[in-house]
């Protein structure tokens, strides 16, 4: 998968990110991804793993360091430039983040509110063409007889694939997943990840998830990168990734929460 | 202090707050004597009780003929008056308090002291009576429901967008951090997210708040900013307790039923 002919898509170089004063989130990470991978990233709570992913689309400023997508530096972005660069990296969260009085269609055409001026997408002014790709897009996750059902009325894995449906709207070429099946029982978790997979597979992004179940990381990651303390200390193939190998990425008894 | 089993000791005295105690009392004391001296007793007349005597039994026999007559004087129509000045000037706050409660929110800004601004000013204009902004917008556009309806809404925005900016603060941030992920603005965010989700808050406070204004506007007509507090005023001068009570009786009604009925659709909203 590393291979150096791949193109690389997110470059983190010498990153680093402190809370308040003292407070270390990450230690000097260095990190390609090339495309088309499916990365998952372990690690124990607390050790780094989702401000290494918000830090990727800028949801958190680092404090020191450069992080490239596509080549471009998304740290030194501004405006829309920087919406530009978020518009082509979509996110999964653990809580969905869906808008929960809006109906499914609108919360799916959220994802294409970067491809317009804000004018337009106030006044709701989405092209057929848009709401058609809605719509397709929530028939990949089978959830077409669902379009114009308020958010809240679906149930936590049908909302996560609502969530799926419209980073698939938004058409992006790497997809964010921080814990996106931590709030979800274990047969909902694996339709998730399968939908995942068949973002990276189908439709060729690159997906980088954060995950705590190891059985999930095991099955579905093609490569693991073990965090601990805001340190990278693992970076492998799955298939050349022993069972030990995760036992020390959650041993580390030496670190806290 | 001591843990074993002796006798409970006294009280320990503090001299000091002793002194302070008595020295309070007595400024309380000299203070109300001091107010009481102020006030011309003198001009409460003898006949008060036979007056306050007059007004209760007018709630008793009210002047029925007032409740409708068709001249747009009587009872109906003057409270149907205050109800549009509350209604309005409600309508009106609701709209100028938005941009207020977002500027007051907190969680919207990354500087500390911009949403404490934001703050200040609310409860500056929290700090204008009613009566007094009716008096300066009567002076402004004339006597009449304008005054009452500019007067409401003015003073409204101070309490609601209060209410507002904390409905705002009190958010979660994931849909919000879901529209920016996805490349939107900070207007994207403000109509794909946040409005949706602060809608129900939105109507609950500015129906909470159309309750407080229903009786604010029954005594703007006092002054003379339209609305049932001008006829009231008038029956009080020319001794007309039959009319003081049927409006009396009008306003508890209109008060009473506006409450339910306002309950009523706060309590479907959640």
């Amino acid at each position: 998968m590393a291979d150096s002919a791949v193109k690389p898509v997110i470059e983190l170089k010498n990153v680093k990110k402190v809370y308040g004063k003292d407070v270390v989130g990450l230690k000097d990470i260095n990190l390609t991804i090339n495309k088309g991978e499916f990365v998952v990233i372990v690690g124990l709570s607390g050790a780094g793993k989702s401000t290494l992913l918000r830090s990727i689309n800028r949801l958190i400023d680092i404090t020191e360091g450069d992080i490239l997508i596509n080549g471009e530096s998304i740290t030194k972005a501004k405006g829309k430039e920087l919406r530009m660069l978020r518009r082509n990296i979509g996110m999964i969260f653990q809580s969905f983040n869906l808008v929960k009085r809006s109906s499914v269609l609108r919360n799916v055409l959220t994802g294409r509110v970067g491809y317009y001026p804000t004018w337009k997408s106030t006044l709701n002014l989405f092209t057929k063409e848009d709401k058609q790709r809605a719509y397709d897009a929530l028939q990949q996750v089978d959830l077409a007889d669902k379009v114009y059902t308020r958010a809240d009325e679906l149930s936590g894995g049908q909302q996560q694939r609502v969530a799926i449906a419209r980073v698939l709207t938004q058409d992006p070429d790497i997809i964010l997943a921080d814990e996106p099946t931590a709030s979800l029982d274990p047969q909902t978790s694996r339709r998730v990840m399968q939908d995942l997979r068949m973002l990276n597979e189908k439709h060729g992004m690159t997906v980088v998830i954060n995950l705590h179940s190891v059985e999930l990381a095991q099955e579905f990651g093609k490569r693991v990168i073990g965090v601990r303390a805001g340190e990278i200390i693992y970076d492998g193939k799955m298939s050349e990734t022993p069972k030990e190998t995760f036992d020390q990425i959650y041993s580390g008894g030496d670190q806290d929460e | 202090m001591d843990t074993s089993m002796k006798k409970l000791p006294p009280k320990p005295v503090d001299q000091k707050k002793r002194v302070a105690h008595w020295a309070l009392a007595i400024v309380t004391i000299l203070l109300i004597v001091w107010s009481c001296t102020g006030i011309d007793f003198g001009g409460i007349k003898q006949t008060a009780g036979q007056i306050a005597g007059a007004i209760f039994s007018g709630i008793f026999h009210p002047d029925w003929s007032y409740v409708y007559n068709g001249t747009g004087e009587d009872l109906v129509s003057q409270l149907w008056d205050t109800v549009c000045i509350a209604f309005l000037g409600t309508f009106i706050s609701a709209i100028i308090s938005l941009p207020f409660a977002f500027w007051a929110a907190h969680t919207r800004h990354k500087k500390w002291y911009v949403s404490r601004v934001g703050k200040i000013v609310l409860a500056i204009i929290r700090s204008f009576p009613e009566i007094v902004l009716a008096l300066m917008f009567i002076k402004a556009v004339g006597p009449g429901s304008a005054a009452g309806v500019l007067a409401l809404g003015f003073h409204s925005v101070g309490m609601l967008a209060k209410l507002f900016s904390e409905a705002i603060e009190n958010l979660e941030d994931g849909p919000n951090e879901a529209v920016t992920a996805a490349g939107g603005s900070k207007t994207n965010v403000v109509m794909f997210s946040i409005l949706p989700n602060l809608l129900p808050a939105l109507i609950s406070n500015t129906l909470y708040r159309f309750d407080v204004s229903i009786r604010s506007a029954s005594v703007l007509g006092l002054v003379g900013a339209g609305g049932i507090g001008y006829p009231l005023i008038i029956a009080l001068q020319y001794r007309q307790w039959n009319r003081v009570g049927i409006i009396l009786l009008g306003i508890i009604i209109m008060v009473i039923v506006i409450d339910w009925i306002s309950g009523w659709i706060r309590k479907k909203l959640v």
